[in-house]
């Protein structure tokens, strides 16, 4: 009698980093599709086509006259972008250098970085009003905690070689110039370029809450359905980005920081009293600086519903995750040197740069029309934002590889050449992303998915800053959570290959 | 020693000079038409310069939340609230006082509107078949969009609008609100009928689409506010001059901008119902 073993496919079993990617993504597909049933995804579609004919005509025929002082807005948001991550590089190199050395500093990071830059921006207001201090320090604190973390995993990556060759005695600091920093020295550059980009996305949020760059007309125009007047600013931003490449050149940079330096303002006076008010009444609840037990059980009776609030923020955030890995890998061919003819390039390049410059809270609106109010605008808004941005990375990586089968044909080359060698960064770039990703799910309370960020907005405007504050620590010790699980699951194997980056 | 007393006058003298040359800062959020906010409101800001006799600026602010803050942090000394975000930002400022309101504010009223598809009809009392519907409120801290409104669906059916619809959102704006329930995203949606009756009248709404099915009693609502030390900061009376400046104001295109047809006598008391409403509902503390 035989026995035949149970014939199992190679990628269950097998042992390399192919099947061990590969098991490791339909876990997550899998777990996604397992918990789907627990999110809310009805669709109710009655009249939407009169709204969104409104918002086409307004992308098509921009009003240009109606955009006031465009270019102010548009120096303020390119100047808060660049100072903004500059102060962030500032803060968060020496992190980086400390960062796996102390958990605490680890912890310290993952604190900034889980608070998004508007409720950064929205506790800074308290204190520093609409000044250009309150933008730039909701764009470099938490960029600080990015920076600690993802220069230090590209440090840790930097061949030891030339630093074990080095003789014994030299000081740290030493060895890092001369070995370290310069093997790094491109991947650091061509993140921190990469982060800029976010740093102007992230400076066109601000106007959302009323710092007066480019978001602070696009916002109120696209509210009030002014969207002739949207659209002039859409394509304003869509430009900027699109044309990043030419201007963002090194040698023009620090004219752009110096010129940018005479558009940042108001600069506050900073009034220590009001700071004080602020650190030690405003964000802890009264009762407890009063030491009255019996009134910190009513004040925690005022807390929203934790664990539903926990649960979507969780379940919307795995689900953007996965659709943006989706996005990412149906997108960015599209973009891609290897794939198509010119025009298919361009259109494709086009199409990636609309969608990740786009902010979500619009996409999700649209989606909103068209769908209903449920959590599926949130997630498709996630999804295509994010899955975007990172195919438009993968599809960067992928030109600078040059194929070694030029003969094979297309898709050919795309599953057996191209994919298997960006598919570890891509997962990378996705874990990174999922960090922001579930910070983003903050924003798009408004669509009435009751994440933790919905309360926290809506305490920020009952003007209830101690609960406010307690949310946000809720959330950032979430995000630690997330944080350290992903340290541990994701495969160390995925490199941190940023485009640009080789 | 000379040296240390001209110091100390020529320090006396900077500080008076920059208290005489004082701003007079004021914000103000119209709730509609927020367009060339700047361009519009620094011309209310030359109006008030010319009848007040000091350097007056306008601050743009996006938000009630970010007025109130302002207001409460002496970034602007005035300010044109709706009817909780003053009550809000006088109850964190001692002494701060109502000045003045719109002709329209005294009456003011928030409309239900409904899509066709709900077949509801405009009635004299909220029909209970809303019962169920999806249902948007607009910003979380608006009077006439969300706080009356809402105290009104508590007062017909003596629940929480959460069970008393099978939704309810935050559109975060009339407008929104409008094109949200004119696209049958939500059933139902509560709205400024200012904001309402300028859509219509602009023709920006189908009306065969979405249609008011109830208008609330009246209530109080936008008002301007001054900060109590202002008198103090900008010379004996300085108030009540504010006042007279807002109430004399009569060029159409200044008033446009908020927009009312004219401003009229306010005082604290008259917000008491919005205060006890907010408390209430839990919006204020």
């Amino acid at each position: 009698m035989t026995v035949t073993p149970p014939a199992r496919p190679l990628w269950f079993t097998g042992d390399a980093l192919g099947p061990r990617l590969a098991r490791h993504t339909l876990t997550l597909v899998a777990l996604a599709l397992l918990l789907l049933p627990l999110a809310d995804l009805s669709i109710v579609t009655r009249d939407p086509w009169a709204e969104l004919a409104r918002m086409a005509q307004g992308l098509a025929w921009p009003a240009w006259g109606a955009v006031e002082s465009p270019f102010h807005a548009l120096g303020l948001t390119i100047s808060v972008a660049l100072w903004g991550t500059l102060a962030g590089v500032v803060l968060g190199f020496p992190l980086a250098l400390l960062f796996h050395r102390s958990r605490l500093i680890r912890s310290g990071c993952a604190f900034l970085r889980a608070i998004h830059e508007l409720f950064w921006a929205l506790l800074f207001l308290q204190v520093f009003g609409l000044s250009a201090l309150t933008a730039l320090a909701a764009l470099a604190i938490p960029y600080a905690g990015i920076f600690a973390k993802v220069y230090a995993e590209i440090l840790e990556q930097t061949p030891r070689a030339p630093v074990d060759a080095l003789p014994p005695g030299g000081s740290r600091l030493v060895r890092f110039v001369y070995t370290e920093l310069p093997l790094a020295w491109p991947r650091l550059v061509a993140y921190t370029r990469y982060r800029f980009e976010c740093g102007l996305r992230a400076s066109v949020l601000l106007g959302f809450v009323g710092l007066p760059t480019l978001g602070f007309q696009l916002e109120t125009a696209f509210r009030e359905g002014r969207y002739h007047e949207a659209g002039a600013l859409l394509w304003l931003f869509y430009l900027l980005i699109a044309s990043l490449p030419w201007w963002s050149h090194r040698r023009l940079l620090p004219v752009l920081a110096i010129g940018g330096a005479f558009l940042l303002g108001p600069w506050p006076s900073v009034d220590g009293a009001l700071l004080w008010r602020f650190v030690s009444q405003d964000i802890w609840p009264r009762p407890l600086l009063e030491w009255d037990w019996p009134g910190l059980a009513s004040w925690l009776t005022r807390i929203p519903d934790l664990a539903p609030a926990i649960g979507n923020t969780l379940l919307l955030g795995l689900l953007g995750t996965v659709g943006s890995l989706l996005v990412a890998l149906a997108m960015w061919p599209l973009a891609s040197r290897h794939f198509g003819n010119r025009v298919s390039r361009l259109a494709g390049s086009g199409l990636l740069v609309l969608l990740r410059s786009t902010p979500e809270l619009m996409l999700a609106f649209i989606f909103l029309l068209l769908l209903g109010p449920s959590m599926l605008p949130a997630w498709l808004a996630l999804a295509l934002h994010n899955g975007a941005l990172i195919a438009f990375l993968i599809a960067r990586h992928a030109d600078s590889l040059t194929p070694g089968m030029p003969n094979l044909p297309v898709s050919g080359r795309l599953a057996y050449e191209l994919l298997p060698r960006l598919y570890p960064s891509l997962l990378a770039l996705l874990y990174y992303r999922a960090e922001v990703i579930l910070r983003e799910t903050a924003i798009l309370g408004m669509l009435g998915v009751a994440t933790l960020g919905y309360y926290i907005d809506e305490n920020f405007q009952y003007l209830m800053f101690d609960i406010a504050f307690f949310l946000l620590l809720v959330t950032a010790a979430l995000n630690i959570a997330v944080d350290a699980l992903s340290r541990r699951f994701r495969p160390k194997e995925a490199p941190l290959d940023v485009p640009g980056m080789d | 020693m000379r040296w240390i007393a001209a110091t100390a006058a020529a320090l006396a003298l900077l500080a008076q000079g920059v208290q005489a040359n004082e701003t007079f800062r004021f914000t103000a959020i119209p709730d509609e038409d927020q367009s060339r906010l700047i361009e519009r409101f620094s011309k209310v800001a030359d109006y008030l310069e010319a009848q007040l006799d000091v350097e007056v600026e306008y601050v743009p602010v996006k938000s009630y939340g970010a007025a109130v803050t302002a207001f409460r942090n002496d970034q602007v000394q005035l300010a044109w609230f709706g009817g909780l975000s003053g009550v809000q930002a006088r109850r964190l400022v001692p002494d701060s006082r109502a000045l003045a309101q719109g002709k329209e504010d005294a009456e003011f009223k928030s409309y239900f509107i409904a899509h066709r598809s709900t077949g509801l009809e405009a009635t004299d009392e909220l029909p209970s078949d809303i019962r169920d519907l999806s249902f948007t409120f607009g910003s979380k801290t608006s009077t006439s969009g969300r706080l009356m409104p809402e105290h009104f669906l508590r007062q017909r059916f003596d629940e929480p609008p959460e069970a008393i619809f099978s939704r309810v959102g935050f559109s975060g704006d009339h407008s929104r609100t409008i094109a949200l329930v004119e696209s049958g995203t939500y059933e139902l949606g509560a709205v400024n009928y200012a904001v309402w009756e300028a859509a219509v009248e602009d023709d920006r709404v189908d009306t065969d689409k979405v249609e008011v099915i109830w208008s609330t009693p009246s209530y109080p609502d936008y008002q301007w506010t001054l900060r109590g030390d202002a008198d103090e900061r900008f010379g004996e009376g300085f108030g009540n001059r504010v006042r007279d400046a807002l109430l004399a104001m009569d060029d159409p295109e200044l008033l446009q901008s908020f927009p009312r047809s004219a401003f009229i006598p306010a005082d604290n008391a008259m917000y008491a119902p919005i205060e006890q409403v907010a408390e209430s509902l839990g919006l204020l503390r």
